[in-house]
């Protein structure tokens, strides 16, 4: 056999239950299973991963076969890799307050069509529900003898309301998942909530674009910092030389009293209990006091840069573990939001959020609210529509000017390398000077 | 038990207990070799087997799926427990056996999925980056052959192969970033030397851009800007789907000039591309689809599902991604017209690509996104790079006056698409 410095294997064995209710129709209903698992192997210089379904990690024939095979696939690389030591250790999964797996699939359709029905306020003509369940049972084994099993449970929906009108069409959305149990009882506030924001953005403007003062709302500015500090702090990143923040260590990169933590041990969406290289979870700083603190790392990444933590390896099951974000915010300022709303004075509010994406490497990131208010002499004047904002991660954070004190998490999936994971992002409200807002109004 | 042989278990099975069933059936092997640092990093290999079950009784539909053949019993029984929740609609059956018409072309002989076949497109991208002074962040090669099938309680049993090869770079200079890629069925299709020298090229020719004043401008979307956005927003509106439960902008102007008369979209299932097949993914024989005749609307895509609800027919357009039951979506889509003259002779913005594509409004077409690479054109040449811009439009309002298509067409994913003339478009500089 090839060189192997060291293996690992990772399977995720578990079901998927997702319901999806259109205006009123029962679409599908129903549980899906799966069984994956990845063979890593380093070798002389880089690794060599395989990919397989149903392994049976207690087959020594079949596991030594897996890593031989992995090996002859490390022999081909070029990129000399080490692994940084890393505290060992798993973390206890947060009890559920109610197991899904115990709720019937009728009661859940039945639950998630009320959510569905409680969107459809006067004006809304269509509406979709969509309830999402994941069961994963991970096993974990690696060449150092470490071996973890755990289960983690996910579960929430997410509703979508459009209300039309002479030709016009806006759109609501809310969604909730959680890490600790089954998320569709009491949930109808969210319905309504998005039907009565499609209905009232018929009547919204789309704002002129331009440099202007801004309010990020806590679920907006959590957009904000997982896309203009997290992905550009990701040790993959500052390693190949694709991150504005590589060799910025030490460096002021935001005003004063900024922090900005990415932490996995929260009892978020983005939890969990040791990361998937088996390495133990922590907190991390990334920035403390405006200045850049660490970066987030895997072994290697760590090994090879240093300035940081380990233990934010992630994977979509099947897929190879990255560097990624779990729960990712901004701690608390002092501002109250009416301090904030008074020192914007002229500006705009921006509230919820349609996603966003950024290019590390030139520091240039982009995200959509979902909608917003003119601010007009510190009070809300008109709602406004499609109007998103873009800035660039070095400046960006300097024009901070107020930072609230109410931190609040939202969660929601983040996409890197074609895996998708859970993740949750928050802030509390914030003022930003000289935002580039994005809208085509006149 | 090999593939057919189970898929025939289950089907009996499946019989005996519900009016109808299909089976979907796909395994796939893949290597990828991936570049980190510049050089190969990790070498990949992926195998990967699943089935999908759909059963019908009273109209009621059921799914499940599975990637362990060994739980093949809990997924039909999971299929079945599906359909009892499910809303019965209007059914007509699954397909019959029929003579498939045309001849797909997503199948390369000559392709090997082998990771030193992939390792040396890798040596290729790297040399054609090296052409320029900028350093390899990312990118990598990978080579994938595949079967799939699809076989019903009617009869039918339809099995096809398919290959990919695909190709992608990320470079940098300083704060100058470059992407390029390419992807197609035929190994012989895709040269990585190309690729890297373009990726190249973006992050060395960007590099010093100047600011830019807000205000109107004209602009050329290259095919990837422009397969971002009409992705995002024309194809969802396509959909029977959404046309059906009011979620399109289209719906009701099936025979209107709803976009410019030099634009044509249509679905060429039998066109060489990653999606062509003679048969959907419910076993409906696939078709030639107009979409949009010379700017007028002709019709929408259908899947057996939506068009026995609302009698309109399936039109082959079923797809499947991932572990989830078939949907509307494309096989081969091409965004085509006349060219008149080249979209870039006169003086215009070349935008390559936008940031935050998908934050864009899918149900009015209206978005605001962040522009990559964009660059001064005259004379259809690059001659200054522009430094960072917002551009904001309505996608529908676009389409339906374009200064022109230009002759650079390219496949982007399962879109083939030409760079588009825009004029008089929103820009907010810095």
């Amino acid at each position: 056999m090839a060189e192997v410095r060291y293996y690992d294997i990772r399977c995720v064995r578990g079901e998927i239950t997702l319901v999806d209710i259109d205006s009123g129709v029962v679409e599908s209903a129903g549980t899906s299973f799966f069984d994956k698992a990845v063979v890593r192997v380093l070798g002389p210089k880089g690794w060599g991963i395989l990919t397989r379904d149903h392994v049976d990690l207690d087959s020594r024939r079949e596991v030594e076969s897996l890593v031989e095979a992995a090996s002859r696939l490390a022999a081909v690389t070029e990129d000399h890799l080490d692994l940084a030591d890393a505290p060992r250790g798993v973390l206890p999964v947060p009890p559920l307050v109610e197991d899904p797996r115990e709720v019937d699939l009728e009661e859940k359709t039945r639950l998630l069509a009320g959510i569905e029905e409680a969107a459809r306020v006067p004006g809304v003509g269509n509406t979709r529900a969509r309830y999402t369940e994941g069961i994963d049972s991970v096993r974990f084994l690696d060449s150092s003898g470490n071996e973890y099993a755990y289960e983690a449970v996910r579960s929430g929906f997410s509703v979508l309301a459009i209300a039309s009108r002479n030709g016009v069409m806006q759109m609501g959305s809310e969604r909730d998942h959680i890490t600790t149990g089954f998320n569709l009882r009491g949930k109808q506030d969210l319905g309504r909530k998005a039907g009565e924001v499609a209905v009232s953005l018929l009547d919204a403007k789309i704002p002129k674009g331009g440099a202007k003062r801004a309010v990020l709302d806590p679920e907006l500015a959590g957009v904000f910092t997982h896309e203009a500090v997290g992905h550009a702090s990701e040790g993959d990143l500052v390693r190949e030389g694709a991150s504005v923040l590589g060799g910025k260590i030490g460096e002021a990169i935001g005003c004063a009293g900024l922090v900005i933590v990415d932490d996995p041990t929260l009892h978020e969406f983005g939890f969990m209990p040791v990361d998937a290289e088996g390495v133990a979870v922590e907190r991390t700083e990334i920035v403390r006091d405006g200045i850049l603190r660490s970066y987030i790392h895997n072994r290697e990444t760590l090994a090879a840069i240093g300035n940081g933590v380990p233990g934010h390896a992630r994977s979509e099951h099947g897929a190879p573990p990255i560097v990624r974000m779990s729960n990712t915010f901004i701690e608390n300022g002092d501002a109250t939001y009416d301090e904030i709303l008074e020192e914007c004075r002229d500006g705009i509010l921006l509230i919820g959020s349609r996603g966003g994406q950024v290019d590390p490497g030139r520091g240039v990131f982009q995200f959509n609210a979902e909608y917003g208010y003119l601010v007009e002499g510190g009070e809300l004047a008109g709602m406004v529509r499609d109007v998103s904002l873009s800035g660039e991660i070095l400046s960006t954070l300097h024009n901070i000017a107020l930072i609230g004190n109410d931190r609040k998490m939202s969660p929601g999936y983040c996409g890197k390398g074609g895996q998708s994971v859970p993740v949750s992002d928050g802030a509390p409200h914030l003022l930003l000077e000289g935002a580039t807002i994005g809208g085509r109004g006149e | 038990m090999n593939g057919d042989d189970l898929i025939e278990r289950i089907l009996r099975e499946g019989e005996r207990r519900a009016d109808e069933i299909e089976v979907f059936y796909a395994r796939g092997l893949s290597v990828g070799a991936e570049i980190k640092k510049g050089v190969l990093g990790n070498a990949e290999e992926s195998e990967a087997w699943s089935m999908a079950v759909r059963t019908v009784r009273d109209g009621r539909i059921g799914f499940s799926a599975t990637s362990d053949p060994d739980r093949w019993q809990e997924c039909l029984d999971a299929a079945l427990a599906s359909g009892r929740l499910a809303t019965p609609q209007q059914w007509g059956g699954f397909p019959k056996p029929a003579d498939l018409a045309g001849t797909p072309s997503a199948n390369d002989e000559n392709l090997v999925v082998a990771v030193e076949d992939a390792a040396r497109m890798v040596d290729d991208l790297l040399s054609g980056a090296a052409e320029h002074p900028v350093e390899v962040v990312g990118g990598g090669a990978n080579l994938a052959r595949s079967y799939l099938a699809v076989a019903n309680s009617n009869g039918v049993f339809y099995g096809m192969g398919r290959t990919a090869a695909s190709v992608s770079l990320e470079t940098i200079r300083e704060q100058s970033t470059g992407y390029e890629f390419d992807a197609s069925p035929f190994l012989a299709e895709i040269d990585p030397r190309s690729v890297g020298e373009r990726a190249a090229w973006l992050a060395a020719r960007s590099l010093g851009g100047r600011e830019i004043e807000t205000g109107r401008y004209d602009v050329v979307l290259s095919p990837i800007a422009a397969a971002s956005l009409i992705g995002q927003v024309l194809l969802p509106a396509l959909s029977g789907r959404n046309v059906k439960a009011g979620r399109s902008f289209l719906a009701d102007k099936v025979g209107e000039q709803v976009f410019d008369e030099c634009l044509s979209v249509y679905d060429d299932p039998f066109a060489p591309g990653l999606g062509s097949a003679a048969f959907d993914a419910e076993g409906v024989p696939t078709r030639r689809l107009v979409f949009v005749e010379q700017g007028v609307l002709r019709g929408f895509a259908y899947d057996l599902k939506t068009g026995y609800r609302y009698g309109e027919g399936s039109t082959g357009s079923a797809v499947r991604s991932g572990g989830e039951g078939p949907g509307i979506g494309f096989h081969n889509l091409f965004i085509d017209g006349p060219r008149v003259k080249e979209p870039g002779d006169e003086r215009a913005i070349w935008i390559h690509d936008v940031v935050g594509a998908h934050t864009a409004n899918p149900f009015s077409g209206d978005f605001s996104v962040e522009i990559s690479n964009p660059f001064w054109m005259e004379g259809g040449e690059p001659v200054e790079p522009i430094r960072t811009a917002m551009l904001s439009g309505n996608i529908f309002e676009m389409l339906a006056d374009l200064g022109g298509l230009g002759n650079d067409t390219r496949r982007v994913g399962r879109l083939t698409i030409p760079s588009i003339r825009l004029n008089n478009q929103q820009i907010i500089g810095k």
